[in-house]
């Protein structure tokens, strides 16, 4: 026992040592001075690589840790860009294809060993380059480069023949020091919009030489914050004390007293940012164990309210509406998100896509407005979205300016004795039905959807054993499936990268078919015709007129059951002044944010 | 010398095993496991980006000549960088290791211990009220889903919902007090439910010694209960109590507690294995089943050793 006794003494020593050990890098934790804002994601981000920021979560530390040329004003809706690293909006050439952008001067890196002396150098013109270069250098790994194939000359050749950083590329160049000279090989008016992406961020040479993979932990960038530790729960970020003083101009930024004056972000008008000292972020996929943490009171400041919580936390979903005693400790916002959900048909498969056989074509196509006059969105949205996301039909989302309010409803609204009159005109009798494979990552959320839609089919007259579920591990497994064209509908969700229409229409332009984003395989001559006019041209009402003929061509053709966007509640405490927007300014408005206390 | 020549001849016979576990998870992560390339593609993939994505992985390689790099990367202990995160999997797991050993060593002792101590107190009242409680009480603690308990303890624990006493998350720890505050919860959740586990089987052990002869001679001899107990029971018990907790010891030092982990926001080896699971993040995997593989031959060794310690009856041979 004596023995037993003493083992269990000296383990548990070790346990504190190592507890205490574990953790000594963690400094500055206990300071009360500091002021320390806690954050929290839904998800753990997997990367800090810019070329590798294809999540919100990597976005949001990469765009707080690393420079754009451009951002997204704080406040304006609908969203603006403004100059980031640059010293003003490019300058185009009168045909569209060379844009210039001169860099600010005098921002440094963060110091840091990779450097000489171990103190950041100055960002230049020669940093950006390389950085879009990177994106075609099949050793980053880059989910970026896609922003940029076949639209910067001579890019995706440098790739293809080695991506040698010593030779030049002809359409992407540092004219001097702080200025950058693009060629595109055709107009492409979403280029700035692509340059404020954590994609587009400029990374030091000398890191991604001396850091190589492990670039995605240890950031060296020019950002207002400093990634300090970063794991799989958390990450945490000090404040770069170098960062550029750029006094804010709230005006300039949106500020309408009417819609932000309740958060209190009128308090840093005029004040340089960054202005919190820390920002530790959470990462915490269980909804239950976010909110726990959240509503303590001294552990996490910010957290999205899920939708299993709605009747806890609001008293109205319309308007949305926090309960009172939510409403006296938390600040809320709640906004359609800049993506949805939608089903496509793939219609590269020929039980309910295109046909050899013409009268089979058009029986499939019955088959497939059928089923959308089946769908029920409202069942959909009362049963996993909290009723409060927002249907509407086609594909151009509502939270941009493109958004047709004047495109029939019919498309997502239900109508079952409609649907069953479409199968019998088409022939089709629940012996010659095709069986329907429904592919979802697996979950138990996922297996619940496959269940209602059963319903919604059989409420149309479909077989219950022909709509049969498909379970894949990861969403990776089932983006395979996707990308390989194995399963007769597509169930996903799409966020936009810019908030422009052009960014969603491309999901059925005919070239992106599988492995493409056109995982319907969408493949119409003269949807693709509008698409190559529209994408060249200027936002303006002819390309909007152009966009909204392209949506009513996805719906005429019964192309997808679409879509619902979701819409997103967040709260904070009210001793932070912060208006968040987890998207399209994604981290832009972190070093916004402040403490009363 | 004797015990030298004996931990020398069962390392040895420990690399069949070695090589038979580390081939059969090979092949099943090979094979069987998710296809993590279409997590690094881009949300418009080409053909090409695919392809180069899989070379630049290595996915593409014929499957032996990978296994031998996987036999390569033990023997060195270089198990080269995550493919999810980029960062070297040791310093991943030099980081996380001791983490989720310095939150699962206390629950783990404590579990043990008052499992021996509930189990001697059962044993001794066999069959009558205490021992009957005892035995309800564990059935209790074994029934109630671990999560379950860990999300029940957080909220009576660590939420303003509940006393509000702990942290519920994370791994803040600049010295003891703050090791403390962390590790109480998720130290009463593991003992709770490690308790009844321990305490059955520590009692049908220690039941099965007191029915031996030389406890009843012990007995008839007029030795307090006590003593009994604790030299004549306890002592001779120690082999199947000692296997126990060796074996459970590399599934402590290298997969730690998931739920725990994820539940407590705790940075440790646990969670990055279940992550590693889920995207099939072989270097991870690799060196996770690898290093479990070693740890349980070295355990097996440190265990006949122990034996022979415990008991002298026991050779290495």
């Amino acid at each position: 026992m004596r023995l037993i006794g003493t083992i269990a003494g000296i383990a548990l020593l070790v346990a504190i040592a190592f507890g205490t050990y574990s953790c000594s890098s963690d400094t500055g934790q206990g300071d009360p001075d500091l002021k320390v804002y806690r954050h929290s994601f839904d998800e753990a981000p997997r990367s800090l690589d810019p070329a590798r920021a294809a999540t919100v979560y990597s976005n949001f530390i990469v765009l707080n840790t690393y420079d754009t040329l451009y951002a997204y004003k704080y406040l304006a809706r609908p969203y603006e860009l403004k100059p980031n690293l640059a010293d003003g909006m490019p300058a185009f050439s009168d045909d569209g294809l060379t844009l210039t952008v001169r860099l600010k001067r005098g921002v440094h890196y963060i110091d840091d060993p990779v450097f000489e002396g171990g103190k950041g150098r100055e960002v230049t013109a020669h940093d950006f380059v390389y950085s879009l270069k990177r994106h075609f250098d099949p050793r980053s790994l880059s989910q970026g480069a896609w922003f940029w194939q076949g639209r910067i000359v001579g890019l995706d050749a440098w790739g293809e023949a080695g991506a040698d950083y010593a030779q030049e590329v002809e359409g992407l160049r540092a004219l001097d020091s702080h200025t950058v000279q693009i060629t595109l090989t055709r107009p492409y008016p979403q280029i700035t919009h692509t340059l404020a992406q954590g994609f587009a961020a400029l990374v030091p040479r000398e890191a991604v030489d001396e850091y190589g993979r492990e670039l995605s932990v240890r950031p060296v960038g020019s950002g207002p914050f400093i990634v300090e530790d970063f794991d799989s729960t958390r990450a945490v970020l000090r404040r770069n004390p170098d960062y550029r003083s750029e006094p804010v101009d709230l005006a300039y930024e949106g500020y309408d007293e009417a819609v932000h004056g309740f958060s209190g972000v009128k308090a840093i008008d005029g004040r340089s940012p960054p202005f919190v000292d820390r920002i530790e972020i959470d990462f915490i996929s269980d909804d239950s164990s976010r909110m726990t943490s959240f509503t303590k009171g001294d552990e996490l400041h910010y957290a999205r309210l899920p939708s299993a919580f709605y009747d806890n936390y609001l008293k109205s979903k319309a308007p949305i509406a926090l309960s009172d005693d939510n409403a006296s400790k938390y600040h809320m916002l709640a906004g359609v998100e800049p993506g949805f959900v939608f089903h496509q048909f793939n219609l590269d498969d020929p039980i309910l896509g295109y046909h050899d056989d013409p009268a089979r074509e058009a029986a499939n196509k019955a088959l497939r407005c059928a089923i959308i006059q089946g769908f029920d969105w409202e069942a959909r949205n009362n049963g996993f979205y909290g009723g409060v996301a927002v249907v509407f039909p086609g594909t151009i989302p509502p939270v941009v300016p493109e958004f047709d309010e004047t495109l029939s409803r019919d498309s997502v609204t239900r109508d079952v004795n409609a649907a069953k009159a479409l199968l019998a005109q088409a022939g089709w009798t629940p012996e010659t039905l095709p069986e329907l494979t429904y592919g979802v990552p697996s979950s138990v959320r996922q297996t619940q959807m496959f269940e209602q839609f059963r319903g919604f089919m059989q409420d149309i007259g479909y077989p219950r054993d022909k709509i049969v579920i498909k379970q894949y591990a990861t969403f990776g497994d089932i983006s395979k499936a996707w990308k390989q064209s194995q399963l007769p509908i597509v169930n996903k969700a799409w966020s936009l990268d810019f908030p422009d229409a052009e960014n969603t229409l491309q999901l059925y332009y005919g070239p992106n078919g599988s492995p493409g984003s056109n995982d319907a395989n969408y493949k119409n001559p003269g949807y693709d015709a509008l698409y190559e006019r529209a994408a060249v041209m200027q936002p303006g009402p002819e390309r909007t007129a152009l966009y909204q003929q392209m949506n009513r061509m996805i719906v005429d053709d019964c192309v997808a059951m679409t879509g619902l966007s979701r819409t997103i509640i967040l709260l904070w405490h009210k001793n932070v002044i912060a208006f968040p927007d987890r998207n399209i300014v994604g981290g832009f408005w972190a070093k916004y944010v402040d403490l009363t206390d | 010398m004797e015990t030298l020549r004996y931990t020398l001849r069962k390392l040895l016979g420990g690399v069949p095993l070695i090589l038979g576990v580390t081939f059969l998870s090979f092949l099943l992560m090979v094979y069987f496991g998710p296809d993590i390339t279409y997590e690094f593609t881009s949300k418009n993939p080409t053909a090409q980006e695919i392809a180069s994505v899989r070379a630049e992985l290595g996915l593409d390689r014929p499957f032996l000549v990978r296994y031998a790099d996987y036999l390569r990367e033990i023997v060195t202990l270089d198990f080269g960088h995550s493919f999810a995160s980029g960062e070297r999997v040791t310093r991943i797991l030099a980081r996380t290791i001791p983490i989720s050993l310095a939150v699962i060593i206390p629950g783990f002792i404590l579990g043990n211990l008052l499992g021996l101590v509930f189990a001697l107190i059962a044993a001794n009242h066999r069959s009558g009220w205490i021992d009957k409680a005892i035995m309800a009480a564990s059935v209790v603690g074994m029934s109630i889903s671990f999560l379950i308990v860990v999300i029940v303890f957080q909220i009576v624990f660590c939420s303003s919902y509940g006393l509000n006493l702990f942290p519920s998350r994370g791994w803040q720890v600049d010295g003891p007090g703050d090791y403390l505050m962390h590790v109480t919860v998720p130290t009463m959740a593991t003992v709770f439910v490690a308790l009844g586990y321990n305490t059955r089987f520590y009692r049908a052990v220690l039941v099965e010694e007191l029915t031996r002869d030389h406890v009843r001679t012990a007995r008839a001899f007029g030795t307090p209960p006590s003593q009994v107990l604790y030299k004549h029971v306890l002592k001779n018990s120690l082999i199947p109590i000692v296997t126990r907790i060796m074996f459970s010891i590399p599934l402590i030092v290298i997969s730690g507690s998931l739920i725990i982990e994820s539940y407590f926001g705790i940075p440790g080896v646990g969670k990055i294995t279940f992550d590693a699971i889920k995207v099939n993040d072989q270097p991870i995997l690799k060196a996770v089943v690898g290093l479990t593989a070693l740890l349980f031959v070295l355990t097996l060794i440190v265990t006949d050793v122990l034996y022979s310690v415990f008991d002298p009856r026991v050779k290495l041979k």
